[in-house]
């Protein structure tokens, strides 16, 4: 469904020289870095997969994305979707996907949602009868019969976005975008969009794709990961194989009711393969690598032996991974 | 303080800078606005020598002082106010430690020193080149000229100041905004020296504070009066400047107290 | 014309969206429309307050400058209706609303001018067909039935024109990185295309012309009603030169798009 072969994207980017005097000089001639946004990315997507892009800030993800839904023009490579190359048959193409800009909105402002789903169907040719049904599912499944009719800029982040990613499947796509869709949003509101995607990619086959820099969401909907740095893939497959490989596996952070050093608790653990060190004379902190059983029994160990007043357990985060990726395999070159 | 104002004016400055399709596209239109308005009034005069108190001469300077001024004391505060206000940024500016007012005032400063140099200059240098305007030949000419100049620009922002406050009480004035720049232009004498108007209009228009925008300091740069008569223009300035001042005050007290926002 | 329907459609959608949103802040309708008369009417004192000290600009007298003004106001009103994107930049560069624009299945400069569609502007045409209808009066015109089509084509050529400077200039906002697009600087340069170009010099008339044609919109076809002979082949080029700016206006735009950088990250 998607194919991407080779795909670059450079800008080309104005350097302001430092002060006034350089302001002046910039008027007449100015000077020019390049910047490889995304450098020779390839990957295929089959339909009905539902996976994730990754990366940091800069990485890439968004100007991918953006080239994906034909926004922007590649400097070189080739993207065909669902046999359209994006961004030269943008309006046709277009026809087949749905978009979720996580940061701007597609929802007319000073107007309810209604109001925008109407002329969204207009504009997509939704068909009468069909198209009202699949609507009232959207609706009913993403809770937001409640406050639709209100106008947007009365409402929630969380409510918004719901009637966001709504406003993007009015046309039922074959393909769905979300770039950062979960930023701002609590838990529950975030649970229940993951929710909404999974039976969407379940009951309809949809496609979809995710950037996210929060894993967690990645946890929830996609097994197949893409990650990004600097604008190269750095890794595509599995999820579990991203975390196995290269995570750092859990930490835990255990406080204590009494004083406890950190050797204490390397007793009990033995031989176990973990990291532990010493927070304060009140908390030790675990770092148990990725495993099915390891961490389960870590807690149960130290709980049963030790007064525990508080356990904090924190998954590795996206720029350890990333980090961990550059580091561990020797294969990949980053940066220079 | 101080500090805090010269590094706004800097910032401008940068800003204006950044962007040279604006800088030098702004060149040109200045030089063809100049131009197009000297031709338009020897049109206009045809063979006569004097009209509305000025000779032809002195209108062609006229013209070219007009655009000159309106390059200093012109801003876009008002929108940018407006603008403040509907994006909910205002809420932030207030707890600010400074007067979001005086910061504005000063980012128009130096939003006019640069355009009044950089803009307005090389523009009328390139116009000069091809038509013959007539500068004051003392000191004394260009000193009351930029004295009255800097009226003007205070005036001007106060105006500015006061349309975009009223934002805060009516939220889309834009429509406002758009025809008050209009009647500026055609009642500060930029388009017409107010001596051309019809009698009535000059008495009723005596009343407002535009004409001090443009026609007292462009009067007083054609030398068409004298340095007393300039020096009791240049007390006008002084006078409207201070009782503009009061309605400010007014609202900008009456703002804070119902900061309504809007959006966000 | 399935399609045609669908564009009518789409059209009438937009157009209801602009209406709900201005009931929805109910303060401005009045206040727009008397802005809106106020700008038009202002241009006319200028003209009224010269001429009562001289009788003739060039040989041309009030009257017939007058009819100029008011005939222009009808090409810009409809202008302004479709193409009221004055904050281009701003808008849909800056905030990036263009990313939108794109991922939506109608052509993207279309879109633009719907979402800033402007029907206020309309009484535009009623001021102008007034003024020309005074001045028409007071110079004892005459007018065939053929006139009326003329009129038509030329007033519409105008738009045209208008709509082409104007779509090439916005679209220089995605060349640039610049804050604020150049569209407003170029605002007061329309109106000198109202006066007899023979009063500028070879430079101006040039640019008012050849470059920014805006003479096309006011001067030269109004001539035509006015019947002096000698801007006749002018006023029949007016629609040639609407063809062929609009068409430079859709180049460099659909140029820019490809440029287009998107906003944010």
């Amino acid at each position: 469904m998607i194919q991407v072969k080779n795909l670059q994207k450079e800008f080309r980017i104005h350097q302001a020289r430092a002060g006034l005097g350089g302001a002046f000089r910039d008027l007449f001639s100015r000077e020019y870095k390049t910047v490889k946004a995304v450098n020779d990315l390839s990957f295929t997507v089959e339909e009905g997969e539902m996976f994730a892009l990754i990366g940091e800030n800069g990485a890439g993800k968004s100007t991918t994305i953006k080239m994906l839904t034909g926004i922007l023009t590649p400097s070189e490579g080739e993207i065909v979707i669902n046999g359209y190359v994006p961004f030269k048959q943008r309006e046709e193409y277009v026809r087949s996907i749905g978009v979720v800009f996580g940061q701007r909105s597609q929802l007319w402002w000073d107007l309810s949602p209604m109001e925008s789903f109407r002329l969204l169907k207009s504009v997509y040719k939704v068909d009468g009868t069909e198209g009202d049904k699949w609507l009232d599912r959207l609706i009913e499944e993403l809770e937001i019969n409640s406050f639709v009719s209100q106008p947007v800029r009365k409402l929630s982040l969380g409510q918004r976005m719901r009637c966001e990613v709504a406003a993007s499947l009015i046309h039922k796509p074959r393909l769905l975008f979300l770039d950062e869709p979960t930023v701002g949003l609590d838990v529950l509101v975030k649970q229940k969009i993951r929710e909404f995607l999974r039976n969407l990619n379940e009951t309809e086959n949809m496609t979809i794709l995710l950037t996210t820099h929060d894993v967690s969401d990645i946890e929830a909907l996609c097994k197949r990961v893409l990650v990004m740095d600097k604008g190269k893939l750095i890794f595509d497959g599995l999820l579990s194989d991203l975390k196995e490989k290269w995570g750092n596996g859990t930490e835990v952070s255990f406080q204590m009711k009494k004083r406890t050093p950190a050797d204490e608790l390397r007793k009990t653990l033995g031989e176990m393969p973990c990291e532990i060190s010493q927070v304060n004379e009140y908390t030790i902190s675990v770092k148990v690598p990725q495993s099915q059983e390891m961490l389960p029994f870590v807690l149960s160990t130290v709980m049963s032996t030790f007064e525990v007043s508080d356990v904090k357990i924190m998954e590795t985060s996206t720029e350890d991974i990333v980090r961990n990726i550059y580091q561990v395999d020797t294969g990949v070159r980053g940066h220079a | 303080m101080h500090k805090l104002y010269m590094e706004l004016i800097r910032m401008r400055f940068l800003t204006m800078l950044a962007y040279r399709v604006n800088y030098y596209s702004g060149i040109i239109i200045y030089a063809i606005n100049i131009g197009a308005y000297y031709f338009l009034w020897g049109a206009i005069y045809g063979g006569q020598q004097q009209l509305g108190g000025l000779s032809v001469e002195q209108m062609t300077s006229y013209v070219a002082i007009a655009w000159m001024s309106r390059a200093f004391y012109f801003n876009n505060i008002d929108t940018e106010i407006a603008q403040d206000v509907r994006e909910g940024k205002v809420a932030i500016e207030m707890i600010r430690p400074y007067n979001y007012l005086s910061v504005k005032t000063a980012q128009a400063f130096g939003e006019g020193i640069f355009r009044f140099l950089f803009f307005a200059g090389p523009g009328i240098f390139l116009i000069s080149l091809i038509i013959p305007f007539h500068f004051p030949a003392t000191a004394t000419g260009w000193g009351l000229y930029l004295i009255s100049l800097m009226f003007a620009f205070l005036i001007n922002t106060q105006i500015n100041l006061l349309t975009g406050l009223f934002t805060f009480f009516l939220f889309r004035n834009d429509g406002m905004m758009r025809a008050k720049r209009v009647v500026v232009d055609l009642m500060s004498g930029l388009v017409l020296p107010i001596s051309f108007f019809p009698g009535w209009a000059q008495t009723v228009m005596g009343f407002l504070p535009f004409q001090a925008v443009n026609y007292y300091p462009s009067l007083i740069f054609t030398g068409a009066i004298t340095p007393g008569r300039s020096w009791e223009l240049i007390g006008f300035q002084a006078i409207w400047m201070v009782v503009i001042l009061v309605p400010i005050l007014i609202l900008w007290r009456m703002a804070r107290n119902r900061l309504v926002v809007q959006g966000g | 014309m399935q399609n045609v329907k669908h564009i009518f459609g789409i059209f009438a959608d937009y157009l209801g969206q602009y209406f709900k949103t201005r009931l929805a802040y109910r303060a401005d309708f009045l206040g727009d429309f008397v802005s809106n008369l106020i700008s038009e009417l202002i241009n006319l004192v200028f003209i009224i307050v010269v001429f009562t000290h001289v009788p003739l600009m060039k040989e041309w007298t009030r009257d017939e400058i007058i009819f100029i003004y008011g005939f222009f106001l009808v090409p810009y009103a409809l202008f302004s209706m479709f193409f009221g994107f004055w904050d281009f930049n701003e808008r849909y560069i800056i905030r990036g609303e263009m990313d939108r624009i794109l991922t939506r299945p109608i052509h993207n400069l279309a879109q633009v001018c719907l979402e800033s569609i402007a029907p206020d502007r309309i009484f535009g045409v009623i001021t102008g067909l007034i003024i020309m209808g005074y001045a028409a009066f007071q110079l004892d015109l005459t007018f065939y039935w053929y006139d009326l089509f003329i009129f038509i084509g030329l007033v519409i050529s105008g738009a045209l024109i208008y709509g082409g400077v104007y779509t090439a200039i916005a679209a220089v906002s995605f060349f640039s990185d610049s804050r604020t697009g150049i569209a407003p600087m170029i605002y007061n340069i329309q109106q000198y295309g109202r006066y007899p170009v023979d009063v500028y010099n070879k430079a101006i008339r040039f640019v008012l012309t050849y470059v920014l044609p805006f003479a096309f919109v006011g001067i030269y076809p109004a001539a035509y009603f006015l019947r002096k002979e000698v801007w006749y082949t002018y006023a029949a080029l007016t629609p040639v030169v609407a063809v062929i700016f609009f068409g430079i206006g859709l180049l460099v735009w659909n140029w820019g798009v490809t440029k287009y950088r998107g906003a944010g990250s």
